[in-house]
């Protein structure tokens, strides 16, 4: 990496044909313009008017006042939130562990890191009907597990109730991406100079020591950057949730992706106004998140050094 | 002592194995199975095993055509999307000019948006411009989603080619348009493949824009094509699950393949 | 007619239509007509022999039908027409005013509408005009096993109707010998949980006081609301619905009653027999099976205990922007005929819109079937429309969330129902 910023700095640095560079970004550009910035641009025009099929009208600012008032959406907001805090947590220390188990050289860590790797490679809509079936009241492991072990009051449908609907597809979620994080993590772990690991063992530092005043500093970068990942990736989570439960029980799991899409497509209104002014406000929500977020992640670096 | 340990280890490792795929070892079983067989006892081996119920989800249940169309629209978008991001990322990388660090800048914080940003006016958008409802709008569609992270990755590869290939190039006449096509892209060929792989891995798993901007049965992906199978009628598991283990086929021959390469990839650029 | 020349000689001179490009699109018309009902065979093929018919005797008009599944319908519809892709018919039901609010369906008055049931044509009267072709319509029907209620030692009144002390038992008795009392599950619609609601709301305020409740007039903490939900709750506390319930979809609940684990009792809509009378590999009941129909059983306190819900469903209906109105129109007047209407009982084996006469009935068990429904409606008061039809926008979500889901689940306490309901408009 160092030697990258040398040769870009040694470039000359003078030569500007622009008809090339324009040439060579022109593709990108357009389809920038066209598919993302333009597409933004105008959900954020759309919430300002009722947008029906035939017709638009300039409403200001009420679709914004409606929204503060809509508790279907702060259910979805904080349901969504919970899920993007939960999971990074989850997925990032286990991921961790394991890592940690596999850098220690056990046997077979090649097969380890392969199988675990593999749901990561199914779609949202593969793992939400797969699971479907592992929560099922009557036949799913898990309930046939529970009734096996006499715990038949424990046996319930996962998806059906309000209590541990939610609970059900976050862990979901973490099933499928534990396994990503480990391989990012254990990739982090083999590139860290040996020397520093092996000075503290000279230091007589524990496994718990070398972990935390040594390994983790060192690893800090990834794992920011894994948290940051995987939080953005709840942040829009809609798959799973609409293969599996669609929002329901009692919007128990409604996200704002599928609030954002029932009230663009689904509901009996053709408004496209409204939706987008949801789409408008999450934007602005996730935007300050992960600012945030890598922010507070900056901070406690430089407090650390 | 430490051998104790070590096999206590062993045997969590093992246990998260079965964990991590056991759902997937379950459907493939589930898959060579008739749905009467899997009504009597869920947890059964395959016996006999089924293998034509794989010849009949593909002729009998569409899934050719959802196949199709997947690979046309997936293989297309991975195409355009790495010329096209190559070509702005070698820019970027190779050429110092005003809004340069501007222009990565502003592709690269896409990657941050929620979708729901764009999904609704992109569904405008493509009504207006004709394009709704069609593979060639998804195929573009897909395109401008991928582009920031294949950006991203691609320009910190070129970026560390040493410049003096370059002027070597430039001297023996290469062109700018050669020495992207001829210099640049061979050697950054471990970057584009790693953008290939991921690129095709999350495509062919899309999900949401399809759902918006696809409602013809003749264009549907795979991923529509399963959710089609769950729909009103009584739930046939047998066949589902195999309509699920050819979707992700192509995804685990690829893996299988290219898992090394994955991984590096992943935990070079887009990553770290 | 001289169209109809014309394009012969035509086809006859060229051999097909591509060819001749601009020429023969007036004369050969296509229509596209999307449908609900891919997986429901009797009401598809009613459809498709209908179009047979009309494509023989209007040679120049051909009809190319696509079969959905109801909810990829929805969805594949509200894109369309928004796009201006939409067939130039396809499946509504009465509910969907939003279509009619943006100006997207076709006015058909030009029916001819003497053939029509007048409060089917009521139920697709929008704003003084009329905008869908009522194929089906059905009553909500609380089926039984006769053998099942016989084998309990229980009689059923001579009414059908059971008191609900009577039946309180009922629920009580059956649940004893580890049956589940009525089949009912919400895992893909948004209606059929609150079946139980509206039937017992129905009765209890009288259809006047019903409707306000549903426009948002009458409070739903009004106290009969609330004793009624009460009243509900408890019979679902002991245990009356599947422990499934809450994701038990549509045909799952069809088979959990006639099949596995087969329970007593079903509500559902009389469109039961589009499902339960096919054969038993395709879902349909098993051979000879004992079905009976009772009357919902009366609500404590009730006004009307012979009210009950009677809705316009499956219709036909044409897109305002298509290219050949008149052909549409032809296609819709194909329908409405006795004679057809009969064919539409006896095949499908659910009432219909269109005016006929159920004892012309030749085939045995529809005759039978019409003959239960006949009695479970003898002497009924009638409102038009179940609550998710009535309703729109917010209410409509609360009360398909809390009245269909929660609350026969279990999940949400009385109050606290009609609380967000209340709140909600």
């Amino acid at each position: 990496m160092a030697e990258g910023a040398e040769t870009r700095v040694a470039d000359d640095g003078l030569r500007r044909p622009w008809g090339t560079i324009l040439a060579f970004l022109l593709p990108a550009l357009t389809l920038y313009v066209a598919l993302t910035a333009y597409p933004a641009v105008r959900t954020f025009w759309n919430s300002f008017h009722i947008v029906l099929p035939r017709r638009e009208e300039f409403v200001g600012l009420a679709n914004y006042v409606e929204l503060a008032g809509d508790d279907i959406f702060w259910r979805a907001v904080s349901n969504t939130l919970v899920w993007a805090c939960a999971s990074p947590v989850i997925e990032v220390s286990i991921a961790l562990l394991l890592a940690l188990a596999l850098y220690a050289k056990v046997p077979g860590a090649r097969f380890f890191r392969v199988a675990w790797f593999t749901p990561v490679l199914m779609s949202y809509i593969v793992v939400g009907i797969l699971w479907l079936w592992i929560y099922n009241y009557d036949w799913g492991p898990i309930n046939v597990a529970l009734r096996a072990l006499g715990l038949d009051h424990l046996a319930r449908p996962w998806l059906g109730d309000p209590d541990t609907a939610l609970p059900a597809l976050i862990f979901v979620a973490s099933w499928m991406w534990v396994g990503f994080n480990m391989v990012v993590l254990l990739a982090a772990l083999h590139s860290l100079p040996r020397e520093v690991i092996e000075a503290a063992e000279l230091d007589n530092c524990g496994w718990g020591g070398k972990l935390i005043f040594v390994i983790l500093p060192l690893v800090s970068a990834t794992l920011l950057n894994l948290v940051v990942l995987s939080f953005i990736g709840k942040m829009k989570i809609f798959d799973l949730v609409w293969i599996t439960t669609k929002g329901n029980p009692l919007w128990s799991t409604e996200t704002v992706s599928t609030y954002v899409y029932k009230r663009a497509f689904e509901w009996t209104t053709f408004d496209l106004g409204y939706p987008s002014t949801i789409a408008a406000v999450w934007f602005v929500i996730v935007l300050a998140a992960v600012l945030g977020l890598t922010r507070l992640f900056k901070l406690r670096e430089k407090l650390e050094y | 002592m430490a051998s104790l340990k070590r096999s206590i280890l062993l045997l969590i490792l093992c246990g998260y194995t079965a964990f991590a795929a056991g759902p997937f070892v379950w459907a493939a079983m589930l898959s060579l199975r008739t749905t009467t067989e899997i009504h009597l006892d869920h947890f059964a081996l395959p016996d006999p095993i089924h293998w034509e119920k794989f010849p009949d989800a593909w002729f009998n249940s569409n899934y050719a055509t959802y196949f199709l169309n997947s690979v046309q629209v997936v293989v297309a978008a991975v195409l355009i999307v790495t010329i096209v991001g190559a070509m702005a990322a070698h820019c970027l990388a190779r050429y110092r000019f005003r809004f340069n660090r501007l222009i990565y800048f502003v592709l690269f914080s896409t990657i941050i948006f929620p979708p729901q940003i764009t999904i609704i006016s992109l569904f405008q958008v493509l009504v207006n411009y004709g394009l709704y409802n069609s593979k060639l709008g998804l195929t573009l569609v897909y395109v401008a989603i991928q582009l920031p992270l294949t950006v991203y990755i691609l320009e910190s590869f070129f970026a560390r080619i040493p410049a003096d290939l370059f002027d070597a190039a430039r001297m023996d006449g290469y062109s700018d348009w050669e020495i992207f096509w001829r210099v640049a892209l061979p050697v950054a060929l471990p970057a584009v493949a790693t953008t290939v792989i991921l690129n095709f891995i999350l495509l062919w798993n899309e999900f949401l824009f399809a759902v918006v901007l696809i409602t013809e049965e003749a264009n549907r992906t795979l991923p529509l094509g399963i959710q089609r199978f769950i729909g009103d009628t009584q739930e046939d598991i047998g066949m589902i699950a195999t309509g699920l283990m050819i979707a992700i086929i192509p995804v685990v021959v690829i893996y299988a393949f290219f898992s090394e390469k994955l991984i590096q990839g992943m935990t070079a650029g887009a990553v770290k | 007619m001289r169209n109809r020349l014309i394009s012969a000689l035509f086809g006859l001179a060229v051999g097909t239509a591509a060819w001749t490009g601009g020429a023969t699109a007036q004369q050969a018309v296509e229509l596209t007509l999307w449908s609900h009902w891919s997986a429901e065979v009797p009401k598809r093929s009613f459809v498709e022999a209908a179009i047979a018919e009309f494509e023989a005797n209007n040679p120049s008009i051909e009809i190319k039908a696509t079969w959905y599944e109801k909810n990829a319908l929805y969805a594949a519809l509200k894109t369309a027409l928004r796009a201006g892709q939409a067939p130039d018919i396809f499946y509504a039901e009465p509910d969907q005013v939003e279509y009619m609010d943006n100006g997207f369906l076709l006015d058909l008055s030009s029916l001819n509408w003497d053939a029509v049931e007048p409060w089917a044509k009521e139920a697709w009267t929008y704003q003084g005009k009329p905008y869908g072709l009522p194929l089906e319509a059905w009553t909500v029907e609380l089926y039984y096993n006769k053998q099942m209620l016989a084998d309990m030692g229980v009689g059923l009144p001579d009414d059908l109707q059971f008191s609900p002390d009577a039946f309180a038992d009922l629920v009580k008795k059956t649940k004893a010998k580890g049956i589940t009392p009525l089949s009912l599950g919400v895992g893909d619609r948004p209606y059929p949980g609150a079946h139980l609601a509206h039937e017992a709301l129905l009765k209890k305020l009288g259809v006047a006081d019903y409707s306000n409740l549903l426009a948002g007039k009458l409070s739903w903490t009004d106290t009969r609301v609330v004793d009624t939900l009460t009243w509900l709750t408890g019979l679902s506390e002991a245990g009356m619905l599947p422990p499934t319930f809450s994701t038990l979809k549509l045909t799952e609940a069809h088979i959990y009653f006639h099949t596995k684990p087969g329970a007593l009792m079903f509500l559902n809509g009389s469109w039961y027999t589009s499902r339960a009378f096919n054969t038993p590999d395709k879902g349909g009941q098993p051979a000879g099976f004992p079905l009976g129909i009772m009357k919902f059983p009366a609500v404590p306190g009730a006004v009307c205990n012979e009210c009950r819900s009677i809705a316009v469903g499956g219709s036909y209906v044409a897109n305002a922007d298509t290219t050949h109105p008149e052909a549409a129109i032809r296609f819709f007047n194909s329908f409405l005929k006795p004679e057809v209407g009969n064919r539409w009982l006896e095949n499908v084996k659910v009432q219909t819109g269109i005016k006929s006469d159920p004892s012309k009935i030749t085939d045995a068990q529809a005759a039978d079937y019409f003959s239960m429904i006949a009695k479970t409606n003898a002497g009924a008061k009638y409102h038009f429309g179940i609550p998710i039809q009535v309703m729109s926008g917010k209410p409509k979500e609360v009360f398909t969330q809390v009245i269909n889901n929660a609350l026969p689940a279990g999940n949400i306490s009385v109050e606290d129902a009609v609380k967000q309901l209340s709140e909600a408009y």
